[in-house]
């Protein structure tokens, strides 16, 4: 279902964005906001906050930056020795929650 | 936006999204349309032919009826046309009954219901199910009630002042079958079947009318349940016998008129039966006796609404049915104190703009602060040419920075999506709308035959985009976003002429908008310009 949503988010990101042309208020826009949460978050935690996020983009919010925010455990996750390449940042912000930015670079 | 910006691979995308889109449209109006109409061509040509035989069959009083094939529930009744033992006038209607006991054929008598050729509308297709055919559970009793004539009490009646009785009796070796019709001044009708010696038996409200079937809208069944969810079974969808209890309403519609069966007192059981194409024709449970009220016509909210507030349910539009039939009341109400479709639409247009106005005013204002940063953004571009995720980062910060944001979001545009599809169906599936004109548009139902509010619609995007600042960063977008007015006016050549006025009337008004927005902004320039060379 996750899959679906991103595959969906990627066609429309790929042959739709044209016609609202980057109307969006927010960095990172919604449907980047809404992939990202579909990879880090639970399928109805990321459905629930991508309508809220769509929700609130409009002209009565200010817009800006909206990273998304998730919680994670990050206890008993096994360390991994070997070389990785990074495609999410965590950076925590307390209780348990961390923001998710997107490593542009990792493709470089 | 595009996460790479790799230019060529844009290119392609628009290329690709363009000639998918065109692809779609050709192919759809080869695939869909066109034979659609070679449909209603020939279906006009077998209904002029019918008109001929029923003439004949007139004349010839004694035609037996012809084919009768066995199916494994039920006998086919004869298809043919049996000859009329009664007629009767309503205001609404003239109701022709067969020698079966079943209504051949009903023809719309209001003016305002006429085919192109200019004759009065008829109801049914003549080689379809009929309404009120009685259909026995018992093989054998069925077989000999498709060959004995039913005796009406009365040959003609005139319901047009008030309300007539008629019977039909069939008297049958093991049963007598008796139908008491009251025919109602509006075209209604209220049915009590009854059979002695209880043997079981179905009734129809025959098979969808056959004016307007097409791809534009739904046809097929439309059930209401006890728990007021509704059943729509569409044409060519019914694969097997299915069955129904706690039925309020049955109805068999095509995209503009129905034909209904009701009784909110006591709901019903029944069957929905595939024809050869899949069709799903309705047959009633009755037992051996049983009370229904009927309606044959146009779905026409305020008459449905006079009969019973629950039957506008068959009035039904699509998916979009829960933004849609808002919409119809809404379109509805302006029509009553305006009288005019076209300008309803405006004024509902109108309408929708003010609602909305505080917003698209705050954001266009937002926009207009656009033009004092423009110089920022130009170095932002400058600095992250070739990165136009962190491009477009940073321009959030500089937003920010001056407490302006000039997007106007993704929810009002998501909202759009609705209100377009809303008056989409509306236009498609209101019979209200049907044959409205607008100074020189025929039906605001079809499409724009000079192709005259497409292309004012185009020219007003143009405007439109020419005169509002815009914020897109990347080239090759922008250009794109140039040849969108083109774009559109291509895709609303064929539309519903409707709805491509609401669009219209939509462009122009956030034009004069911006204009206004414009003309303020240059003169308050000018202004501080003045103040600052008297200092």
């Amino acid at each position: 279902m996750k899959k679906v949503f991103s595959l969906l988010i990627n066609f429309y990101q790929k042959y739709l964005s044209i016609l609202s042309h980057g109307s969006c208020r927010y960095y990172p826009t919604c449907s980047e906001y809404s992939k990202w949460q579909f990879e880090n978050n639970s399928f109805f935690k990321a459905i629930y906050l991508t309508i809220t996020r769509i929700l609130r983009c409009n002209q009565l919010f200010r817009g800006g930056l909206d990273y998304p925010k998730v919680r994670i455990n990050h206890k008993n996750k096994k360390i991994m020795h070997k070389r990785v390449i990074i495609k999410y940042w965590f950076v925590p912000i307390g209780d348990g929650y961390f923001y998710v930015i997107k490593n542009w670079e990792r493709n470089k | 936006m595009n996460m790479d910006n790799n230019k060529p691979t844009t290119q392609k995308r628009i290329l690709f999204a363009t000639l998918l889109a065109f692809a779609f449209f050709i192919a759809y109006d080869f695939l869909y349309i066109q034979p659609m109409q070679q449909q209603k061509i020939e279906a006009e040509k077998k209904a002029q032919g019918t008109e001929q035989t029923t003439a004949t069959s007139v004349n010839v009083q004694n035609d037996a009826p012809q084919t009768q094939t066995q199916s494994a529930t039920f006998n086919t009744a004869p298809t043919s046309n049996e000859p009329i033992i009664a007629t009767i006038k309503t205001d609404k209607n003239v109701i022709e009954i067969d020698s079966l006991g079943r209504f051949s054929q009903v023809t719309l008598s209001q003016t305002q219901y006429v085919s192109e050729s200019g004759k009065q509308l008829k109801l049914f297709n003549p080689s379809n199910l009929k309404p009120l055919e009685v259909r026995f559970s018992d093989r054998n009793i069925n077989t000999e009630a498709f060959n004995t004539p039913v005796v009406a009490d009365i040959s003609e009646i005139d319901a047009s002042k008030q309300s007539q009785t008629i019977t039909l009796t069939q008297e049958l070796t093991d049963t007598t079958l008796t139908k008491v019709i009251t025919f109602n001044p509006n075209g209604t009708y209220e049915i009590n079947v009854s059979t002695t010696n209880s043997k079981d038996f179905f009734i129809t409200p025959g098979f969808r009318p056959d004016i307007l079937a097409d791809v534009y809208a739904d046809h097929g069944v439309l059930l209401k349940n006890n728990d007021n969810t509704l059943t729509i079974v569409e044409d060519a969808d019914l694969s097997s016998i299915s069955n129904f209890v706690g039925i309020k309403i049955a109805s068999a519609f095509d995209r503009y008129y129905a034909t209904v069966l009701y009784n909110f007192e006591k709901s019903m059981a029944l069957s929905l039966m595939p024809d050869n194409a899949g069709n799903p024709q309705i047959f009633i449970n009755a037992g051996d006796d049983i009370k229904l009220y009927g309606y044959m016509g146009p779905k026409e909210y305020d008459t449905l609404k006079a009969l019973h507030p629950e039957l506008t349910d068959v009035i039904e539009y699509g998916w979009f049915t829960f933004i849609a039939k808002p919409m119809f009341t809404m379109l509805n109400y302006i029509y009553s104190v305006v009288g005019h479709w076209g300008w309803t639409i405006v004024i509902a247009t109108i309408l929708i703009k003010l609602v909305l106005y505080p917003l698209a005013h705050k954001g266009m204002v937002s926009m207009m602060k656009l033009k004092d940063l423009a110089p920022k953004i130009k170095e932002v571009q400058e600095k992250y040419k070739g990165d136009s995720q962190k491009a477009s980062m940073h321009m959030m910060e500089l937003y920010k920075k001056h407490g302006a944001n000039p997007m106007g979001g993704c929810l009002p545009i998501i909202l759009q999506i609705p209100v377009f599809f809303a008056i989409y169906r509306v236009l498609a599936n209101a019979i209200e709308l049907k044959g409205a004109d607008f100074l020189w548009v025929h039906d605001l139902a079809e499409m724009d035959p000079y192709f005259i509010l497409p292309i004012l619609m185009g020219a007003t995007m143009y405007l439109q985009q020419k005169i509002t600042p815009n914020a897109i960063q990347d080239e090759m977008q922008r250009k794109i976003f140039q040849y969108l007015p083109v774009m559109f006016t291509f895709f609303f050549l064929w539309f519903p002429a409707g709805l491509t006025l609401y669009w219209f009337v939509n462009n122009v008004f956030t034009v004069t908008h911006q204009y206004y927005l414009n003309r303020t902004y240059d003169k308050a320039k000018e202004l501080r310009k003045a103040a600052h060379e008297k200092v």
